[in-house]
């Protein structure tokens, strides 16, 4: 006979009772009846406080969510993963991959890896401890594991994603088996990497699974795993209220501190966040463009090339489409192996089409081009001193290729085409990884070159606003001290109040020996290591080929020669005590 | 000096600076600023250097959360001007490595840098004594560089004079072993014996260099702990040529010369032209004549002078410390009578002499030695490479070639020096080549001097370097419609009253007194015997172009002959004769 949805009389509970169960029970689905089921079950697991005792349904499945992560992209998916998994009752739980190695994943039945790759196919920095270890002869067999990895990263470098391709390959490799397939994904990734998460989370549900478990136990949410409450897709309007080159005329340098009203109250960030700043393309590039593809002149083409199109970067992937667009064996030859990154080196999409016209149509022109993604930039205010403002320092990026003049698209759109008064659309992106101390007492050391002293005057204006007792040190470097010396007169105010404690400056081009912030640190390395003893966060800024590498080196050495200066610099790192905020 | 009524600040900098150290050293140490204290900078002057900042920027600095662009000028100590190759090599080095790429060659026959960041003091200072030149006593309240008439290779006398100017500024030099201290740390030049092999002019000399001793023993032999009330300037002259300008220093020398042997020298003081506008007990004043002395006298009578000075100069009111004001309070007679009572015996009276001239003789020129010199016209006396005109390179190559000595004279120009015969075709093509011309420039240009004023100059009150040349240009259209195109006529510019350019001295003279206006004067005689006169008051570009083309006129049409500018503008009643220093702001008649 066929179960009828309906209780016994016989059923120990009170006429009322069974008539109102009736009630429900009766008109509940399948899904809602296997809810009921594990929410009883589940139910008294909680009050007997033993999952053991949890039976007859399935044990929740385990499912570690690793992220390896530089500006939050990555976490940011893993984190949200984690959501869905737990509603669909999965004992997920999130693991930086900067907090283990190799030998721990023997531990884990399922993981799910999200992953960026940094530098010029590296993995992002604090994930390489863990990438060395699995890629090791020493690294452990893991023939129980089961895996899927998601790859972010970006078409314009030439090792696209190679972080996750080859963390995705050595599991695989170490005997892994490979639960979904890896998804590899460009700057535009939000969509896709949603669909991917659910597919992925399906594949590893056992199949037929009726009991959907109920976890009583809260999970903790902490504030950066919420979304903030603007984002790329949807920024905020921030007037520009101030636009000042801080480098003095003659400068070799054009360092632009930018002033937005962002008196939004769900507009929040605090020191260490990097805010996003939605560009627009030049529109005479944009002409340019077109005139290379034999569209010139379409205003509202135009129109969509500046606002939503990445006009610049040439890729792969576009030259590839391009020469099956036009079916010309030039092109496609341009797009294999090392033709491309020769090609490539320093030129731009306009000098693609310059150099190989054909007509277009501009539903041709647009399938080829990816969205216009927003630039980061390390947020140089404490809001705690700037009530509704957010103050970025940025960089012009200017060169010259191939004759024609370059401009980087989001810095050029600030310096040449905001005025005050002007709006720009920003968006929050929170960093938990570059972070003063909660201790206000400890010390900290702040390293940066050029624009990568941005979150150290946020840094310091936080402390001073509240009166922090830790001490602190700069260590700052740019080329030239009369002209770049960047925001020279606030450092002597913080000097001043103690708010900033110590000043070590490297100005690399005002005498014939180059002297950068590296060669300061080595000079005062005594005090460094004093400071590392009394507690100190040790903080680098700035750009990364530049600077960082050579700030990373010297600081291993001042810790130690070789290994034991690498352990101790893992070490620090390991205990938060050493962040880094690089590009 | 308890007695003494207020002293002037500076005073006070000084007692309390330890000899001159004050907080220099750690000041250097603070990045975090590119200046220094401000008393700091009072005696940083002792040690050759003056903080300024470019005044070009000044208005956006603090807008770009920058303070003003602090950088650091350095005067060289240079007596009577000579450089040997060696020398002109590292000099030349300094200026591209640390400075702003010019070499700027000053009225006092040295050189100064410009645009040197704090960062870099040190080092340079350190180069500048790898070069056997030092920066000691070249500003501050001491006897500053010593001058003589340029080029001690024309004739005996005139290494005579040399060697004079040379031994009195060592002499006079500060003994405080705080420059070495503050700037050549580790450096042991001299610790032992106070003296450092000195690389002069191809030859080697030995000089008293200020010794390295503990702060504690320092003393001032000379000077005493306070130092002089205000800076003290002494120069060497040797007639016909008065390109020192004696009448315009705290202290002179003239050679005599009898039977073609040096028997002497008239010694003079009091003079200087610093003035302030407005304030008519400020006033440049001639020299007066003290008297004849032998030339083993020569500086203990110097020195003497320096002591009277000392002792009766004005400390309290810094405006009338200098010698000058000391002996119209006095009185000369009362000033000899001091000197010769301190020096034990009486001063010969003076004997005669003639000058001819301020100016230099630009042009190849030899002596009797065969040798040949050529005195290269420098305008502003700032040596640079522009497009075209690599005149920097030129001399460096000389420099390297080994083919010359350097003399700066005090007009700004620059002597190459004892040249042997085979050598000046390879230096005439060496300036060939970087487009230095050795042609003579008009009798106005040649004529002209201008002192640096803006950007760098904190006293400025108007263009002077920068302009100057521009002014003379549109003269010289003037003088050559009048058929003077090549008329000697004195022309001399500064960007204030202080008088750096020697403007009180100038058959023209032309003085800042806000952007683009000038005091103008006239009337000085052309032997520099006699100073100018006030004519016109806050006088634009083209004011001074109409005032002058008349005059430029009537002096073509009925000068006597060989009558001087200076001279005539007298004789036709267009300013009066000034008959000495307290004179020159009497019986002014401004032009219409
Ligand atoms: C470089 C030079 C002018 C030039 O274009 O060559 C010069 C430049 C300056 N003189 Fe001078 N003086 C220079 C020769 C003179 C002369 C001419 C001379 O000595 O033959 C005079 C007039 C003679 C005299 O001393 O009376 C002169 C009278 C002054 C004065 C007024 C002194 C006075 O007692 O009235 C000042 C202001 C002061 O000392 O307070 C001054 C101050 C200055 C300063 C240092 C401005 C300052 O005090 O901040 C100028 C630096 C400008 C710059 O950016 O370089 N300079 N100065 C000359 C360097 C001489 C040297 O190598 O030692
Ligand atoms: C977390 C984070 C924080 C950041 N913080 C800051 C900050 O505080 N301040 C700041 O200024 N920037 C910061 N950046 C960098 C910033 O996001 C942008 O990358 C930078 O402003 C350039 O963007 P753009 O649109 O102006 O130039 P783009 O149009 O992106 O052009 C930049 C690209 O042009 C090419 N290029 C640049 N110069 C040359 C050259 N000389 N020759 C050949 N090719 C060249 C390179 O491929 C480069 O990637 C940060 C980046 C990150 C990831
Ligand atoms: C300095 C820098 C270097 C990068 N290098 C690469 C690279 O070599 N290959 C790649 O595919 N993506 C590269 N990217 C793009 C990042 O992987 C991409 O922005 C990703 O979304 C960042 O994710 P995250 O925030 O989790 O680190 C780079 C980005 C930056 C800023
Ligand atoms: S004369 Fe005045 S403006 Fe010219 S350099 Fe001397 S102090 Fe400066």
């Amino acid at each position: 006979m066929t179960a009828s949805p309906f209780l016994p009389k016989s059923a120990p509970f009170s006429a009322e009772d069974i008539a109102a169960l009736n009630n429900v029970v009766g008109r509940a689905n399948d899904k809602q009846r296997s809810w009921l089921a594990g929410f009883l079950a589940g139910l008294d697991a909680a009050q007997s406080g033993t999952i053991a005792a949890a039976a007859p349904p399935k044990a929740r499945i385990p499912l570690t969510i690793l992220y390896g992560s530089e500006s939050g992209n990555a976490e940011g998916l893993a984190l949200k993963a984690k959501k869905i998994a737990q509603k669909q009752g999965f004992d997920a739980k999130v693991v930086d991959l900067g907090d283990i190695d190799a030998a721990a994943l023997t531990k884990f039945t399922n993981v799910i890896v999200y992953t960026s790759t940094w530098g010029e196919g590296d993995p992002p920095q604090r994930a390489v401890d863990f990438h060395k270890s699995l890629m090791a002869d020493t690294a452990p067999r893991l023939d129980k594991l089961n895996f899927a990895v998601l790859a972010l990263g970006d078409t314009a470098y030439a090792q696209f994603c190679a972080a996750g391709i080859a963390l995705d390959a050595r599991l695989e490799a170490l005997g892994a088996k490979r639960m979904a397939d890896r998804i590899d994904l460009d700057l535009d990734f939000a969509k896709a990497a949603n669909a991917w998460t659910d597919r992925t989370l399906e594949a590893f549900q056992p199949a037929g699974s009726t009991v959907v478990h109920v976890d009583f136990k809260s999970v903790p949410v902490t504030a950066d795993d919420d979304e903030p409450a603007f984002t790329a897709d949807s920024p905020l309007e921030a007037e520009v209220s101030a636009l000042i080159n801080l480098n003095g005329t003659g400068s070799t340098r054009e360092t632009w501190h930018v002033e937005l009203a962002t008196s939004d109250a769900a507009f929040t960030y605090q020191p260490g966040d990097a805010i996003g700043v939605v560009p627009q393309n030049d529109p005479e590039l944009a002409a340019s463009l077109l005139d290379a593809t034999g569209l010139s002149g379409q205003a509202a083409l135009i129109k969509t090339l500046v606002q939503s199109r990445d006009i610049t970067t040439l890729t792969r992937p576009i030259v590839t489409a391009y020469a099956k667009l036009t079916g010309r064996a030039d092109v496609a030859q341009l797009a294999d192996g090392d033709a491309f990154t020769r090609y490539a080196a320093d030129r731009q999409l306009v000098d693609l089409f310059a150099d190989h016209k054909e007509k277009l149509t501009s539903d041709q022109l647009i399938g080829l081009l990816r969205p216009l993604p927003g630039r980061l930039y390390s947020v140089a205010s404490s809001p705690k001193a700037h009530e509704g403002e957010a103050h970025l320092l940025i960089g012009a990026v200017r060169w010259a290729s191939h004759g024609r003049a370059r401009k980087g698209v989001t810095s050029t759109y600030v310096a040449d085409r905001r005025k005050v008064g002007d709006t720009a659309k920003l968006y929050v992106k929170p960093n938990r990884h570059f972070r003063l101390p909660t201790d206000a007492s400890r010390p900290i050391i702040m390293i940066g070159a050029g624009t990568g002293v941005a979150p150290y005057r946020a840094f310091v204006e936080d402390r001073a606003e509240d009166g922090a007792t830790g001490k602190s040190w700069l260590f700052f470097g740019e080329r030239n001290y009369t002209n770049d010396f960047l925001y020279q007169l606030e450092w002597q105010d913080h000097l001043a109040s103690k708010a900033l404690s110590r000043l070590d400056l490297a100005f690399s081009r005002d005498q014939p020996a180059k002297i950068y912030v590296q060669h300061r640190l080595w000079e005062r390395r005594d005090d460094v290591l004093g400071w590392i003893a009394d507690g100190a966060h040790l903080y680098v800024c700035g750009d990364e080929k530049g600077m960082a590498k050579d700030v990373d080196a010297m600081l291993v050495k001042i810790l130690g020669e070789g290994d034991t200066g690498l352990a101790k610099l893992a070490e620090l790192r390991k205990a938060g005590r050493y962040q880094r905020d690089v590009y | 000096m308890s007695d003494t009524p207020a002293r002037a600040k500076n005073e006070i900098i000084k007692e309390n600076s330890h000899m001159l150290r004050g907080g220099i050293a750690d000041g250097l140490s603070d990045m975090s600023t590119g200046a220094l204290a401000e008393d700091d900078t009072v005696l940083l002057k002792f040690h050759g250097s003056y903080m300024q900042d470019d005044r070009d920027v000044r208005a956006e600095r603090s807008k770009k959360k920058l303070e003003k662009a602090f950088t650091f000028m350095i005067r060289l100590r240079i007596p009577g001007g000579l450089v040997s190759p060696k020398q002109w090599i590292a000099l030349d080095d300094i200026a591209s490595i640390y400075a702003n790429g010019t070499l700027r060659m000053t009225t006092r026959e040295t050189f100064q840098y410009h645009g040197i960041i704090k960062s870099n003091l040190r080092t340079t200072m350190q180069a500048i004594d790898k070069a056997c030149l030092d920066t000691l006593a070249a500003c501050g309240d001491v006897n500053r560089n010593v001058m003589s008439t340029a080029n001690p290779y024309l004739s005996k006398v005139h290494r005579a004079a040399y060697d004079l100017a040379r031994d009195l500024s060592v002499h006079l030099l500060p003994r405080t072993g705080a420059y070495h201290e503050i700037w050549l740390d580790g450096e042991k030049t001299g610790e032992k014996t106070g003296e450092k092999v000195v690389e002069k002019a191809g030859e080697k000399a030995v000089e008293q260099a200020a010794p390295v001793k503990p702060a504690k023993d320092d003393v001032e032999p000379i000077y005493g702990p306070l130092y002089l009330p205000r800076k003290f300037k002494a120069v060497v002259a040797v007639p016909p040529d008065n390109d020192v300008d004696i009448y315009a220093h705290d202290l002179g020398y003239i050679a005599i010369v009898e039977h073609g042997d040096l028997v002497g020298y008239n010694v003079t003081v009091g003079g200087g032209m610093g003035m302030t506008h407005g304030e008519r007990d400020t006033f440049p004043r001639t020299a007066d004549p003290l008297g004849f002395c032998t030339p083993e006298h020569a500086i203990k009578v110097g020195e003497t002078v320096m002591t009277v000075q000392r002792d009766w100069g004005n400390r309290a009111v810094r405006k009338h410390a200098r010698l000058k004001y000391t002996i119209e309070t006095h009185g000369i007679a009362a000033f000899r009578a001091e000197v010769e009572k301190r020096l034990g015996f009486a001063l010969a009276p003076p004997r005669p002499f003639t000058f001819a001239r301020t100016s230099d003789t630009i042009g190849w020129h030899q002596t009797p030695d065969k040798k040949w010199h050529l005195t290269l016209f420098v305008e502003a006396g700032r040596l640079k490479d522009r497009p075209g005109v690599t005149a920097r390179s030129a001399i460096r190559e000389i420099a390297e070639a080994d083919l010359c000595q350097f003399v700066v004279s005090a007009n700004q120009n620059l002597m190459l020096a004892a040249i042997a015969p085979k050598a000046k075709a390879k230096i005439e093509a060496i300036l060939k080549a970087h487009g230095v011309s050795t042609a003579v420039p008009s009798g106005l240009r040649r004529n002209a001097m201008s002192c640096v004023a803006l950007p760098t100059c904190g006293l400025a009150l108007a263009e002077a370097e920068r302009y100057l040349p521009t002014l003379v240009t549109a003269l010289e259209d003037k003088l050559d419609e009048a058929g003077l195109a090549n008329d000697d006529i004195v022309i001399r510019m500064t960007g204030c009253p202080n008088g750096c350019a020697r403007p009180y001295l100038a058959e023209i003279g032309l003085v800042g007194r806000g952007p683009g206006l000038y005091n103008l004067y006239l009337g000085a005689a052309f032997d520099g015997s006699r100073l100018n006169k006030l004519v016109a008051q806050d006088v634009g570009h083209d004011k001074i172009i109409a005032l002058l083309s008349p005059l430029f006129v009537r002096y073509a049409t009925d000068r006597a002959p060989g009558e001087r500018f200076g001279d005539f503008t007298i004789r036709i009643g267009a300013v009066k004769a000034t008959t000495g220093g307290n004179q020159f702001h009497a019986d002014i008649q401004l032009a219409g």
